[in-house]
């Protein structure tokens, strides 16, 4: 796992970095069991909510965030991945995959509102309350939908490519970015005409995530194979800079002062902490198994994670003040070297049980997986 | 990247499926027949291997020796997997 050197330095004490005096640049708050595989996360300021899309449990967690307990599972359509809460409305809203539409739940009675249709396989979503608009990606459909907030008509469907879930939105330029998972590219489009005025392919399969500074002019974008965010200049619509994160970046958030960039590491079980001017890993934070869903909660600052491997969501605090003054450093795995322990496993096509001696005096590679 | 590291390496790339929640048999199949995949697969919902070895992540590949000596952990990214084969290999 990669750590932030936390050695003494005369010349940068420990603490005077972060924001309290600590030996660690994060905090470990809390981490609550919620239902199976949840990828998206939702806050309620006013009420101290987190709500949890749990896509294999077919509902929502929500989660009390002074308590830290789930006070209520609220059954949606089949598959809600991503989610978002409307603060003005007071609508949660949730991207039902495998249903083709999203499920919207009145915040304040915890109850399911309507639902609405939308393209194939809806697997991300984004509101703006600028805008009063939902966007939705469709990922089997290519296509994004607009939904007006509060009438909650289909103002558009708009072509995308294959893949389409995460969206960004830059209220300044009036530009909406869709993200393609499969194709590996983003769609600008003019957020009055819906017309498109950009595209970026790129290099690595997997793109994912998208966060937006507009005060820069930038957005970044995951990349999850390649293990990378790209910077991305909105005016030029181009790429400026590839950023190494931790292994198998899923999900992305800024930090409300836009200064850094929180993104989760599914092959890593971690959070790491980009540095927005200077493109830097400030530090890596340790969550559950598997992360994916991140969000900063307003009310504190604080980091919540939904952890598809360990079915949990994490609470953990990001305490560094400003870029630390030694990097990340990439820690070798303790077990190199050692034995591999003995096991004894089901052999998923023969049933039978197999172990280590099935191998042995051969050279080979365990690869871990979920097949979500 | 099995296929391809199979052809590439010669080593026998081995599946462990984990963290699937739910009976792993149906997720496994659907996996499979998505990706068209035929090699080893070992189900690990009790995260007997996994939870031992502390594995925190999927993608997560252990690279094994002949003599059961873990070699390389992690290696998520292809260029990261390729060059833990070929020292594996002594090829570096």
């Amino acid at each position: 796992m990669a750590a932030t050197g936390e050695r003494e330095d005369p010349a940068f004490p420990v603490g005077a970095a972060c924001r309290i005096d600590s030996r660690s640049p994060w905090r470990q708050i809390a981490e609550i069991p919620v239902g199976l595989d949840p990828e998206g996360i939702a806050v309620d300021v006013k009420r101290r909510r987190a709500f949890v899309a749990c896509s294999r449990s077919d509902f929502v967690s929500v989660v009390d965030l002074e308590t830290h307990g789930v006070v209520r599972e609220i059954a949606t359509g089949n598959e809600p991945i991503d989610i978002g809460l409307d603060e003005q409305t007071g609508r949660v809203f949730t991207a039902d995959a495998h249903s083709d539409q999203v499920t919207i739940i009145d915040s304040a009675m915890l109850e399911v509102e309507t639902t609405l249709p939308v393209g194939g396989y809806p697997s991300g979503l984004t509101h703006v309350p600028e805008f009063r608009r939902l966007y939705v990606g469709n990922s089997l459909g290519s296509t994004m939908s607009v939904i007006d907030l509060d009438t909650l008509e289909t103002i558009a469907t708009v072509d995308a490519e294959p893949g389409a879930g995460a969206i960004g939105v830059d209220p300044t330029r009036r530009l909406v970015i869709c993200v393609n998972f499969v194709a590996s590219s983003a769609n600008f489009y003019d957020a009055d005409s819906f017309e498109e005025v950009g595209r970026l392919e790129f290099v690595s399969p997997g793109t994912c995530a998208i966060g937006i500074v507009p005060e820069r002019g930038e957005a970044f974008i995951v990349n999850s194979i390649a293990g990378t965010v790209s910077r991305i200049d909105l005016d030029a619509i181009e790429v400026k800079e590839e950023i190494r994160t931790g292994s198998a970046p899923v999900g992305l958030t800024m930090h409300p002062s836009h200064d850094r960039v929180y993104v989760t590491n599914r092959g890593a079980g971690s959070v790491s902490v980009l540095g927005v001017a200077d493109g830097a890993e400030w530090s890596q934070i340790p969550v559950g198994g598997g992360p994916g869903g991140v969000v900063v909660d307003p009310h504190d600052g604080r980091i919540l994670v939904a952890n598809a491997g360990s079915q949990t969501m994490s609470i953990v605090e990001d305490l560094l003040a400003a870029r630390p003054p030694a990097p990340v450093v990439e820690e070798p795995n303790p077990w190199i070297g050692s034995k591999l322990p003995t096991f004894a496993l089901e052999d998923y096509w023969s049933g039978e049980q197999r172990t280590n001696r099935d191998w042995a005096e051969k050279k080979y590679i365990l690869n871990f997986f979920a097949s979500w | 990247m099995r296929v391809r590291e199979e052809a590439r390496s010669g080593l026998e790339v081995v599946l462990v499926d984990i963290w699937e929640g739910t009976e792993p048999r149906p997720e496994v199949e659907r996996f499979c027949e998505m990706w068209g995949i035929k090699g080893p697969i070992l189900l690990d919902p009790g995260l007997e291997l996994a939870g031992a070895l502390g594995v925190r992540g999927v993608p997560t590949n252990v690279v094994v020796d002949s003599d059961g000596t873990i070699r390389a952990f992690g290696a998520a990214r292809l260029e990261e997997l390729e060059q833990a084969i070929d020292e594996l290999y002594g090829r570096s």
